[in-house]
């Protein structure tokens, strides 16, 4: 009896915890939808007449569109040549090479332990002498070298969760390296791989620093929405609300596909050919 | 179908050799087991068989094709672990079926071959579930299957019921000893459990720190053991040990004394020798029969159809097996003696046992 009055206490608390914390989600997609004026009245509005001006304003507007262009094309390659690069490397790592793991693990933890800035400023010197300042070739570079250590970083422990002997089993069916990697390692570290990539990806999705000062023309996303947030008195919430939302919205999809990508990589049981 | 012969097989791991310089051969159907205590290099022995493992130096051959740099899948061999190690994203049909669909083998071919080993091994409701939701020794027989549905020249085991309940591991052991009496593939049993072993070997090859120390049919490791450490590994229970000396033709050791066949061991009047009783090759006798211990019991242990009884003999214990346990209780005065023929002795520096190679 008891047990169960704690265990009711504890989803709701759950549920309260869970709605404060989506409260300012909701409460910003509401806004996407309304219209200045009903923004900025003294008692919040909660039924209004939907709009989808503030949309159409984003879309219309080409600092935006560009910006989610850019956005998207930075981090779907970096991302992309991140987890082709570091997932075979993450691999090997943890079969052939475990003495160096945890090396390469805190080498990896190192990097973010520098203030982003003391990056950037390097880089602006170097990419001006090299030519590929304020260009996305140079963002993606960049961002490379944090996508690439990220995904060696989560999914070194990834691969070491798949059994030995599986891959040995494996080698005694005659598969190679690669195939034992392709039909075995991947397959059965794949849920985990994906929390790798969706971390990744997040991270130079919602970049600022590095992008705000390696490019100017080919800003992204964060940046514009920066740049809106400081129009001055005249805020365009709506508009602001909007672009939020616009940034939220690849992320979840992103994560919808990979997690659909993963259940039949799953689900197929590997190889169905002869 | 094949024998396998290792020379000069040696693995170090840096500095230090793990296996140094072993030479072994098995025969082609023989189901030998590699026995000894857990690190002694059993499974570094199996491992550079099946490849999974590069020797440091020696030459491997199956079937007289030497394949000490072939690859696991080129040797014709194939390998249970204890782990069972199956493909948690495959069914079990997929796990059996995998080697051969991968060597494309056509599919009605796969399937009957897949029908054969599942009624083989029971797993005929099985086929379509995933590994996960399968109990230990399920998960095991479809690891058997996997191994046998490519008639492989070598079954290579490593401890494959060591994770198994005791029950299921007896079941189990059974299982493999009769596929190995209708297959009479050549096969490789790792164990570290004496009795396990006893049980389904034709040749025990008994390790010890990287070498081999004895190697023979499970009778002549029981009653010929050809050291002190194989006696004392190999029996349940454990052999009894004594130091003792040779007077008069008799092997003496406090209050002991046991006549010695003569020409039956190769010991000197006077030589200082450890002594070896069997607890099973003991019995209750009268208190003045030749050879007669005398003890008081300590303890008795009830296992059934016998019992161990424990008993204190000069000061220190001694156990013995017998059907009259019932009739003993502890503080009685016992006397029971060795079967004739049965009593081990040992160099005490070397280990080694003294008994003669005709005797
Ligand atoms: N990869 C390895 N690196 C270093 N030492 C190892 C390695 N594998 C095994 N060993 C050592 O080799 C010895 C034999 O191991 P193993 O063959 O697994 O023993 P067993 O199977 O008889 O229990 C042990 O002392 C073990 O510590
Ligand atoms: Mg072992």
């Amino acid at each position: 009896m008891v047990s169960l009055i704690l265990r009711n206490l504890a989803r709701v608390t759950l549920a309260f915890l869970v709605l404060i914390a989506l409260t300012p989600i909701l409460w910003t997609t509401l806004g996407a939808f309304k219209r200045l004026r009903d923004i900025v009245t003294p008692v919040p509005k909660l039924f209004f007449s939907p709009t989808l001006e503030n949309f159409a304003t984003i879309l219309g507007s080409p600092t935006i569109r560009d910006g989610l262009v850019n956005s998207v094309i930075v981090v779907a390659v970096a991302v992309g040549l991140g987890a082709v690069l570091g997932i075979p490397a993450a691999h090997t790592l943890a079969r052939h090479a475990r003495r160096w793991g945890d090396d390469a693990q805190f080498f990896v933890l190192s990097l973010r332990f520098m203030p982003p800035v003391a990056i950037a400023i390097p880089f602006i010197v170097i990419y001006l002498d090299l030519g590929i300042y304020d260009s996305l070739g140079g963002l993606i570079l960049v961002y490379l070298v944090t996508t690439i250590s990220t995904v060696i970083w989560l999914a070194v422990p990834a691969f070491e969760r798949v059994p030995r002997e599986i891959e040995e089993a494996a080698a005694m069916e005659g598969c190679r390296e690669a195939e034992v990697f392709w039909r075995f390692s991947l397959p059965i570290a794949a849920p985990s791989l994906f929390g790798a990539l969706v971390f990744t990806f997040v991270l130079v999705w919602n970049e600022l620093l590095l992008a705000l000062t390696l490019a100017a023309q080919n800003a992204t996303l964060p940046v514009v929405a920066a740049s809106i947030t400081s129009l001055g008195k005249e805020v365009p919430w709506g508009v602001i609300n909007a672009a939020t939302v616009v940034l939220v919205l690849p992320p979840l999809v992103f994560i919808g596909l990979l997690m659909g990508l993963i259940n039949s990589m799953v689900r197929a049981g590997g190889p169905k050919k002869g | 179908m094949a024998n396998i012969s290792c020379t000069g097989i040696t693995k170090s791991y840096g500095a230090h050799p793990v296996i140094d310089g072993l030479d072994l051969t098995v025969a082609d159907h023989e189901f030998v087991v590699f026995l000894g205590p857990s690190g002694c290099g059993k499974s570094t022995m199996l491992r550079m068989i099946a490849g999974l493992e590069e020797v440091t130096a020696g030459r491997i051959t199956i079937g007289g094709t030497d394949v000490t740099d072939l690859h696991p899948g080129a040797r014709g061999v194939a390998m249970v672990f204890q782990s069972y190690a199956l493909y948690p994203h495959m069914t079990v049909a997929d796990n059996i079926t995998f080697g051969l669909r991968r060597l494309g083998v056509p599919k009605d071919e796969v399937a009957r071959r897949l029908r054969d080993v599942a009624a083989m091994l029971g797993l005929d409701a099985l086929l379509d579930r995933k590994p996960k939701n399968m109990s230990g020794g399920q998960q095991q027989r479809v690891a058997m299957a996997r191994a046998m549905i490519k008639t492989p020249k070598v079954f290579l085991f490593d401890e494959p019921l060591s994770n198994l309940d005791a029950k299921l591991r007896e079941k189990l052991r059974t299982e493999i000893r009769k596929m190995h009496n209708a297959l009479k593939t050549t096969t490789i049993f790792v164990t570290h459990d004496q009795l396990e072993a006893m049980t389904i070997a034709d040749r025990i090859v008994l390790m010890r720190a990287g070498a081999i120390e004895q190697q023979g049919t499970p009778d002549e490791i029981f009653d010929r053991p050809a050291t002190r450490f194989v006696a004392d590994f190999i029996g349940s229970p454990t052999m009894n040990f004594r130091m003792g000396i040779i007077r008069n033709g008799v092997a003496e050791a406090g209050s002991i004394r046991i006549p010695l066949p003569p020409g039956r061991f190769a010991v000197a009047e006077g030589q200082e020798v450890e002594l070896g009783l069997r607890p099973a090759r003991m019995g209750l006798v009268a208190g003045d029969a030749p050879g007669a211990i005398h003890g008081r019991v300590v303890l008795i242990e009830n296992m059934g159809a016998e019992g161990q009884v424990i008993a204190e003999v000069n000061g220190a214990e001694m156990s013995f097996v017998t059907k009259e346990f019932r009739r003993l209780a502890p503080g009685d005065a016992v006397s029971f003696a060795l079967s004739p023929d049965h009593l081990h002795i040992f160099d005490r520096a070397s280990g080694r046992s003294l008994l003669n190679k005709d005797a």
